[in-house]
């Protein structure tokens, strides 16, 4: 009987492959290499002909009127990557601006919930009674889709009837009349409402590195006599460290990418403090039509996510693992 | 069995630990907690003094089909989400049985790409892919933007990578003994990738269909360019009720939050029942829509 095993509960740093056979035919006669064929052709027509696209409308000047034909738009050449660098569009920020937003949000809300994942791991790493329910109760924000969580939040948010308002006032922090959809205040209302959702991200990938730390360790740091604290940070942690620097590094990628917490809580056009750079893209093209602009920052984003994909390929390191 | 030694392990003193899961249990709790009690209060009594309304609107459950379109959200969703996903797990499933099994010129480019590709700013996507479909529609003299196809084709661009990944990762830790023995005892290598691989597969390609399945269904930036009135999908469509509360009359947020429920309660179950494998697979990719 074939026993069904779940997935390891650690990063699958692939642990392939086994041999592969080198040579046209293998032992068993030919390789059904017609399976691979229809991936690599849906691959290279929905994403290598599009990407090459984007960059080509990056020079174009392309609107709704052009884009009918918008193989013989004007070309401008780097007129759209200026525009993107120094001046904003009618509405919302200037492609640096919003470069800033989304580095500011992403750094941070990566920084705020690592001390979170990382004690909601070390409560749930001993047995007790209701451990199960813990932690089913610890995944449920990081499930919930992202559009509900920003309807939530807009919800707690609202101000002078919101929930944070409310208390707030209550407290006398802070006027029940204070704006966060708006302003200032929308930047930290976007960070908080994305940490409530995304802090599970870094529990699971740290007990799943606590889980593959062996009893014998923690019971050899208590034969040397390590306290709590000696035993976390002399034992455990530097166990932890590559693959809190993975869940560190796909947690920035994630949140600069993050388009729909903002799109769904703030509406379009979102105030200038939470304009993400994908937002920004999203309404110079789809509603100022804009297309060069938004492909001109498309373009700039994703020579930026190469750099941490570059460090992120690294840390995989597939050809030592592959041995190809 | 072995018992588990409690002390070892312990890192916190049990009063943090227990302090500790209280305020989490808090934090997490208070926004769930405000949504489903927003959304059983009549709409004349929110923004009132109190928080907690005078009755319980239940009706608020009932009207929302009415004033929202969910129903036909519902299976858009379903529709969209749910072909995208089964397309995808059937290409990774062959794809990642060659590149576990076989070595070929392009096998490390291909596995790059895979990971690069999940760098791709989705909205990097949708232009060209709208640009596309548009050129394609203009060519060719039949409607593409606005229907079921266009968006299964667009789903297709980050559930494929994905689901391609997954079951490298998961076909590869599968012993190649296994089908050898087939193989050996007669079996063609199609018959061994269906009778031998595919069974043990199983969980990866649940997990995979989950995540592909749930990408789509949470995905609002895409499906707010390329669907039409027709096609809508749940998130769009509450996205576009959510927008439409501001500046209005009375604004329904009771029934908008008890939208928010039902799309977001059947995600939660799944993600409680298939909670075993699915930790693998949150770990795998960081995707999530």
């Amino acid at each position: 009987m074939s026993t069904i095993q779940p997935l390891r509960e650690t990063v699958p740093a692939p642990t392939m492959v086994l041999r592969p056979e080198r040579g046209r035919r293998g032992i068993f006669g030919g390789r059904p290499m017609w399976l691979i064929w229809p991936s690599i052709f849906l691959l290279v027509v929905i994403i290598g002909i599009p990407l090459l696209i984007a960059i080509y409308i990056s020079f174009l000047n392309l609107d709704q009127y052009t884009l009918r034909s918008w193989i013989s738009a004007p070309w401008v050449g780097l007129a759209n990557y200026v525009t993107a660098l120094t001046n904003g569009g009618v509405v919302g920020a200037s492609a640096l601006a919003s470069l800033g937003v989304s580095l500011a949000f992403s750094l941070l809300t990566t920084l705020l919930i690592t001390p979170i994942g990382i004690v909601a791991a070390l409560t749930v790493n001993t047995q007790y009674r209701g451990r199960t329910l813990v932690r089913s109760l610890y995944l449920v924000p990081y499930v919930i889709p992202t559009f509900v969580t920003a309807l939530v939040w807009r919800q707690m948010f609202l101000n002078g009837t919101g929930p944070v308002d409310r208390f707030l006032a209550m407290i006398h922090v802070a006027n029940i009349n204070t704006y966060w959809l708006l302003g200032p205040n929308s930047f930290w209302a976007m960070v908080i409402a994305d940490v409530w959702a995304s802090w599970a991200f870094i529990y699971i990938m740290v007990l799943a590195g606590l889980q593959s730390i062996s009893q014998e360790a923690y019971e050899a740091a208590d034969v040397d006599g390590a306290n709590a604290w000696q035993k976390l940070t002399r034992v455990i942690l530097p166990q932890l460290r590559h693959i809190l620097g993975l869940a560190l590094l796909l947690s920035t990628l994630y949140h600069f990418n993050n388009f729909t917490l903002p799109f769904v809580m703030f509406g379009t056009p979102p105030p200038i403090q939470a304009d993400v750079l994908p937002l920004n893209i999203y309404v110079s093209s789809f509603q100022l039509f804009n297309f060069g602009l938004g492909g001109a920052m498309s373009v700039i984003t994703l020579i930026l996510m190469l750099i941490p994909g570059f460090v992120y390929l690294r840390a995989l390191r597939l050809g030592e693992v592959t041995k190809l | 069995m072995r018992k588990r030694k409690r002390d070892a392990q312990a890192l916190l003193p049990p009063a943090v630990q227990i302090a500790a899961i209280i305020v989490l249990a808090i934090f997490v709790l208070i926004p769930i907690a405000y949504t489903l009690l927003l959304s059983v209060t009549p709409d004349t009594e929110i923004g009132g003094a109190s928080l907690i309304p005078s009755h319980w609107a239940f009706g608020n459950y009932l009207q929302m089909w009415s004033t929202v379109s969910l129903a036909q959200g519902l299976s858009n969703s379903l529709i969209i989400a749910g072909v995208a996903s089964v397309i995808a797990v059937i290409l990774a499933v062959g794809a990642a049985y060659i590149i576990t099994r076989f070595a070929f010129r392009g096998r490390r480019p291909y596995l790059y790409s895979l990971v690069g590709l999940q760098a791709v700013p989705s909205v990097m996507l949708l232009l060209p892919l709208f640009v596309l479909f548009a050129s394609i529609q203009a060519a060719l003299h039949f409607r593409l933007v606005g229907t079921y196809e266009a968006m299964i084709i667009t789903y297709l661009t980050f559930a494929l990578p994905f689901a391609t990944w997954l079951m490298v990762s998961y076909l590869g830790s599968i012993p190649i003994d296994l089908e050898e023995a087939a193989l050996c005892d007669g079996a063609t290598r199609l018959q061994a990738l269906l009778r031998v691989i595919v069974p043990l597969a199983l969980p990866g390609m649940v997990v995979a269909l989950v995540f592909a399945f749930l990408t789509g269904w949470n995905d609002v930036l895409f499906a707010s360019v390329l669907t039409s009135p027709e096609t809508r999908t749940l998130a769009v469509q509450l996205q576009a009720f959510s927008s439409a509360q501001e500046g209005g009359a009375l604004p329904l947020y009771g029934q908008l939050m008890g939208a928010a429920v039902v799309s977001a309660v059947p995600v939660v179950i799944l993600y409680m029942i298939f909670q075993r494998y699915l930790i693998g697979g949150l770990t795998a990719g960081g995707v999530k829509g």
